[in-house]
């Protein structure tokens, strides 16, 4: 592979700040290296019980028979529950936040199986009991009866009709279609046609915080829900499952220790505010690693078939993209997942030909819903390696086939949309691979291979779902400054973020603001810590309450300075004459003058995205996304020949993040994403059989060491161009996409053979060359 | 959440195997619980009754004894890493200890743990094996060697008593015309299960032909097993190429593995073959020189 | 199954507690409000809830995972956790280095990360990366990927005194 020339920048100049973009010390940090900072599991109540969720051992069956009565007259057992008790619970499980609207009917879950169960370790009875080993103790005297139902556990079997049903009508949860041009004209021009098939595995989250949390009811009857979530918004279902007003349930999130879409649903609040709610007292549930891993939702396996019409100078000309995904017991978030799948199957290409059916299909496997990238990454392994094969079959460079159909800005994406902001695919694409160097030479059986993946992913929702979030910013009367927004903190600084955004407004150093947040009944709901839209949404709803505040304190102190608004500024604690800064006042006493005249000194904003109309039903055509994050990932792969084994020898990425708020967690997310996207190529094997999973811990599910892959080279570059405060994008996400199909692009490089799935494991490498051989 | 049980906390070896002969067969040894406290978890296991030996001073050091290599059972993982003499006279097992679980698991978990335990896929057993270890359990009654090799006998099956604790173990300091090699391959680069182990060693004599190899492999049989045809097919053979080939291919022979969810059966009877060539391959490279 | 008196001197504090022997460490401690510690998964994978345990005449407390020992087992012993290595106000210098590093995500492993590099540096203040990473193979970071966590470590590795010993 020849090496690539950086693509130059275009002659960009963001305005200098004092401390967004610098890598300041995050507001939580210090806190969680001295082990102050509480996780949900590390809080107690008096007269705590403690909970278990008593599960079904069968993928698919009715309950036949179910009897609690022994493990509830256990000394020490406070209760048990089971659906008989909570009829009504059942949970809407699609879109989380704001709305609260069920838009597909077939979405609910009920809390507690009744009659039947539809995955291995669905929840049947819960148990509270006086200590965790009496709730332990209570799980075998659960006396319970399965009758076994024929089971489904591939989508393309479950599509068959004759298939066993999991929901009626039939087992297709949702479709979604595209339709752009005309392909048969598109492929009739074509001097080439490619085909190819992808097969993207399970991946368990694994985040290092199994789930946790504590309900109480308080002195008003308010149920307190003490959680690690991504959304305190759930306590609108939480209210109507449990039967109570939604002013009478409150959520107060933790710092939450790894989300990554696993904790985006409900997970453990229902069954804690159903059994404070049964037993008055306070109830403690924590899942075990095992229980984690069984009982929360998985990445979505996809099958992914490409056909792409290619003129032979490399223009596509048309193409039909497939997409059938694994939906798994329950629909959660699947017709949302395969939409972004859909949207995105053609990658960051020019495809003015384009048709895609996409399908989410139930089964009796593990459910499936949320996780870094939401169908994104699927789609990117499946174009990527479908570019790599096209250029290999035209014999042409795989950076030259690409910049023959990347997207610019003004062009238009698969259901239309115009694409506003910069896509600087060449320019990362380059930088990346740059940043590898010189191939390493082969050494004995090992042969090197470098490889690329260019991206696209977007940030922000979906937009015909209104999104909004609120925040909170005020200045205290000895300068400090205070913001308050229901932001849920996954561990990527969403918290530090908005102080940082609030210290550069009000020119105040960062430690010198407090952040309150996540507290659905005390704080702005900022809405879900998903889609990689916290920054965007909430940096730019304190943008604007920072902004206003800043205008009333200006406004305050144009009059004491008789000077015009406009030659004032604020920085470290003062307000100040711009070309005379001895010229200044404290933030501290212009406050108390503010204060004294009753002029306001904080402010709630909204911030709204745009608000669109859901696309077109039979052509998919509209606008989606806000935004999009446009990036690559480059990786240098050594493969062992004989035992296949791989060793990552190099990896760099380069994403246009627009603007870094705090550098350092920039960088962070840069790194973790795409080593979690390097696990999910190599290692991370969720093994189901008949719906059961074979890799119940982290013994079996191997997630990546610090020895399994060197530092990543994370080059930033800020465009400018984001929707997001001062010009950002978001990068949670976008991060995680193309590390995957870059590993897999260096392979292909160095055994001269391409492989169509994941994850690379030993086998499956050998096999490939293996093959490659005869 | 464990099971109920006793804990019994000797101070001495000798009360420690006063109380095994008095309670056994529902009693057993705790060491590192590395393994046994996962077992007891999951279930797996649930004996009445536990004894420490964490603690007993008699189950640990490491010294040279005449012509002899001598570990306490109760020797940790970590302590094998940093010994100066395992790294001079039993490098196999130094490499094994370097990548058996991790740091924090390597500081509990004992060398007795890891056999006793007899995990098919056990670390340490290989290197032992290729050095011609030799293991000493002791109840009250007294003492008994038992060569490793016949120690072993199934999937976490071994001729230990129910009264008997392995105290220690010890083998022959190599002559200088050797060397020792252990490989192993896991599915990520740290902390992983073997998908298959080995190691080797080769004694030679001036003329550089093997007089002795023993070769082991693990994780590819219900039990580690030696390659005795290739052992026996190297002898005499100076070792190059061919003769490493043959033996490599012959070794796959002894093994006997199975499907299951790190690898298939046929993937290692293949990696027998590629880890017990390179293995050999190493060692060749020092005989040269 | 009889609860006995044990006595654990948790980050120099003695505590006497009436427990099971069926009890981990982890929950031992957790129980006695060290919360710090972290539960990850309770089977020595994860390394979350590694402390620093030193039995008595020991010249230093070893990392071990606190779910793999009987508080029982420990009994007498001294452990050390992140939360007795420094305070928000004095944090350890590689409580702090931490911080800056951007090596502190969810937070959630890090205070197994911090005793393990802890552990490293009382015995080898100039570890090289390859040194580092050896000795943090143990603890798996979700967030991060690894690469500010050993930049941290190097960082508090140049600030700490050559010296060997006392680090505390």
């Amino acid at each position: 592979m020849t090496r690539y020339t950086a693509k130059p920048l275009p002659p960009i100049q963001l305005p200098e700040l004092r401390q967004v973009g610098k890598p300041l010390r995050r507001v939580d940090a210090m806190g969680k290296a001295v082990g102050a900072t509480a996780y949900a599991g590390d809080f107690s109540m008096p007269r705590m019980l403690h909970a278990k969720v008593f599960r079904s051992s069968q993928a698919s069956a009715y309950i036949k028979r179910l009897d609690v009565r022994k493990a509830r007259s256990l000394a020490g057992v406070a209760c048990v529950l089971t659906a008989a008790d909570v009829p009504n619970a059942r949970l809407a499980s699609d879109i989380p936040g704001q709305t609260g609207q069920q838009i597909r009917a077939g979405s609910e879950v009920p809390a507690l199986a009744s009659d039947r169960v539809r995955f291995y370790g669905e929840p049947i009875a819960l148990i509270a009991a006086e200590t965790p080993n009496i709730a332990e103790r209570a799980m075998p005297l659960i006396e319970i009866e399965y009758e076994p139902l024929p089971g489904v556990y591939d989508p393309m079997e479950a599509m068959k009709p004759g298939a066993p049903n999991l929901h009626p009508p039939d087992n297709i949860v949702a479709r979604w279609k595209i339709r752009k041009g005309n392909t048969e004209a598109g492929f009739a021009e074509a001097d080439l046609i490619v085909e190819n098939t992808f097969r993207l595995p399970y991946q368990e989250h694994a985040y290092l915080e199994p789930e946790a949390g504590v309900a109480w009811i308080d002195e008003r009857g308010v149920i307190n829900i003490r959680v690690s979530t991504q959304v305190i918004e759930h306590f609108r279902s939480i209210a109507r499952a449990v039967g109570v007003p939604q002013n009478k349930i409150r959520i107060q999130g933790t710092m939450v220790g790894g989300g990554f879409g696993g904790k985006e649903d409900i997970t453990v609040e229902i069954y804690l505010a159903l059994l404070a709610k049964h037993t008055n007292r306070p109830v403690k549930l924590v899942y075990t690693r095992e229980e984690s891993i069984l009982g929360h939702s998985k990445r979505h396996p996809y099958l992914i078939k490409h056909r792409t019409g290619v003129k032979k100078h490399g223009r596509i000309s048309a193409a039909e993209i497939e997409l059938i995904s694994d939906s798994g017991a329950y629909p959660y978030l699947s017709p949302y997942v395969l939409l972004y799948s859909a949207v995105m199957s053609n990658g960051p290409y020019r495809v003015d030909n384009l048709r895609v059916e996409a399908a989410t299909v139930a089964t009796n496997n593990p459910y499936t819903s949320a996780f870094r990238g939401f169908g994104g990454p699927q789609a990117c392994f499946a174009y990527e390696q479908q570019m790599d094969a096209i250029a290999e079959k035209l014999g042409m460079d795989p950076l030259e086939l690409r910049k023959i159909n990347y997207v610019r800005a003004g062009d238009s994406t698969s259901t239309g949309q115009v694409l506003e902001s910069a896509a600087w695919l060449e320019e990362t694409a380059t930088r990346a691979m740059a940043a590898l160097g010189d191939k390493t030479p082969d050494h004995g059986p090992l042969k090197v291979g470098q490889g690329f993946a260019s991206y696209f992913q977007s940030y922000g929702r979906i937009m015909w779902l209104h999104d909004t979030s609120q925040a909170w910013v005020g200045v205290e009367l000895d300068g400090t400054v205070t913001v308050r927004a229901g932001v849920p903190d996954l561990g990527a600084g969403q918290a530090n973020s908005l102080c940082q955004i609030a210290a550069e407004v009000l020119g105040v150093p960062l430690e010198h603001v407090s952040i309150y947040c996540t507290d659905s009944a005390i704080t702005p709901l900022s809405g879900t810590s998903t889609a990689t839209r916290q920054l965007y949404m909430s940096g730019n709803a304190t943008l604007m309450a920072a902004t206003n505040v800043r205008q009333a304190l200006l406004d305050r102190a144009s009059k004491h300075f008789a000077e015009e608004i406009e030659t004032l500024d604020m920085a470290e604690g003062r307000v100040f004459v711009k070309s005379n800064p001895s010229k200044f006042v404290e933030l501290a006493d212009l406050a108390k003058a503010c204060a004294a005249e009753g002029a306001h000194l904080a402010n709630l904003a909204m911030f709204k995205a745009p608000f669109s109309d859901p696309i077109d039903p039979e052509t998919g055509q509209g606008s989606v996304f806000p935004d999009f994050t446009f990036g690559a990932y480059a990786v240098e792969v050594a493969v062992d020949t004989e035992t296949g084994q791989l060793a990552v020898l190099k990896a760099a990425a380069c994403h246009d993040v627009g603007r870094a708020i705090n550098r350092a967690a920039v960088e962070g997310q840069i790194a973790g994403g795409g080593m979690q996207g390097l696990g999910y190529a190599l290692m991370e094997n969720l093994i189901v059989k008949d719906g059961v999973i074979q890799t119940p811990s982290l013994s079996e599910y191997l997630i990546p060491t610090c020895k399994d892959f060197p530092k990543t080279t994370v080059i930033i570059l800020e465009s400018g161009t984001g929707v997001g405060p001062f010009g950002a994008k978001g990068i949670g996400e976008p991060s995680f996409t193309p590390a995957a199909p870059a590993l897999a692009s260096a392979v292909a490089d160095a055994i001269g053979v391409r492989i169509h799935e994941l994850p690379l494991t030993p086998e499956r490498v050998l096999a490939a060359i293996d093959g490659a051989k005869k | 959440m464990l099971p109920e049980f006793d804990l019994l906390r000797p101070h001495t070896l000798p009360e420690a195997l006063a109380l095994l002969a008095e309670q056994a067969p529902d009693i057993m040894p705790l060491a590192g619980g590395t393994n046994l406290i996962v077992e007891l978890r999951g279930g797996r296991r649930s004996p009445k009754k536990l004894v420490d030996v964490s603690r007993l001073r008699e189950l640990r050091g490491i010294c040279r004894d005449d012509g002899h290599l001598v570990i306490g059972g109760g020797t940790t993982i970590t302590e094998l890493l940093a010994h100066p003499l395992i790294g001079e006279h039993g490098r196999p097992l130094r490499q094994a200890a370097a990548m058996l679980g991790n740091p924090l698991v390597r500081n509990r978990a004992t060398v007795a743990g890891n056999l006793a335990n007899a995990s098919p896929a056990a670390d340490t057993a290989p290197p032992l094996l290729a050095l011609g270890a030799e293991i000493e359990l002791v109840s009250s009654q007294g003492a008994r060697r038992v060569p490793l090799d016949e120690f072993m006998v199934g999937v976490n099956k071994t001729l230990i008593r129910p009264d008997e604790l392995l105290a220690s173990l010890r083998w022959p300091v190599p002559p200088a015309r050797s060397a020792a090699r252990f490989c192993k391959i896991g599915l990520r680069k740290a902390d992983a299960c073997s998908v298959i182990n080995a190691a080797a060693m080769v004694v030679w004599d001036e003329g550089g032909r093997c007089r002795q190899a023993r070769i082991a492999i693990g994780a590819a049989a219900p039990r580690p097993v030696r390659a005795y045809a290739a052992e026996t097919a190297l002898q005499g053979q100076l070792l190059q190429s061919r003769a490493i080939e043959e033996a490599a291919h012959l070794a796959v022979q002894a093994t006997d593995p199975i499907d299951d969810i790190r690898g298939t059966a046929a993937y290692r009877r293949r990696m027998a073959e590629v880890t017990v060539r390179r293995l050999l391959m190493q060692i060749a490279e020092v005989a040269g020189k | 199954m009889k609860p006995e008196v044990i006595t654990l001197n948790v980050n120099g504090r003695t505590h006497h507690i009436a427990l099971a022997p069926n009890v981990t460490l982890l929950t031992a401690v957790r129980d006695l409000g060290y919360t710090d510690v972290k539960c990850g998964c309770e089977k020595g994978d994860c390394g979350a809830c590694a402390v620093l345990l030193a039995f008595p005449g020991a010249e230093r407390g070893e990392p071990v995972n606190s779910c793999l020992v009987l508080a029982w087992q420990a009994d007498g012993a001294d452990i050390t956790t992140v939360a007795g290595l420094g305070t928000a106000a004095q944090p350890h210098p590689l409580q702090a280095a931490f911080a800056d590093a951007g090596a502190i995500q969810c937070g959630y492993c890090s205070p197994g990360f911090i005793i393990a590099a802890k552990a490293l540096l009382d015995c080898n203040p100039r570890p090289t990366e390859h040194e580092i990473r050896d000795a943090i193979e143990g603890n798996l970071c979700r967030c991060t990927g690894y690469g500010h966590i050993v930049d941290a470590i190097r960082g508090a590795a140049d600030k700490l005194p050559p010296a060997k010993g006392g680090a505390q």
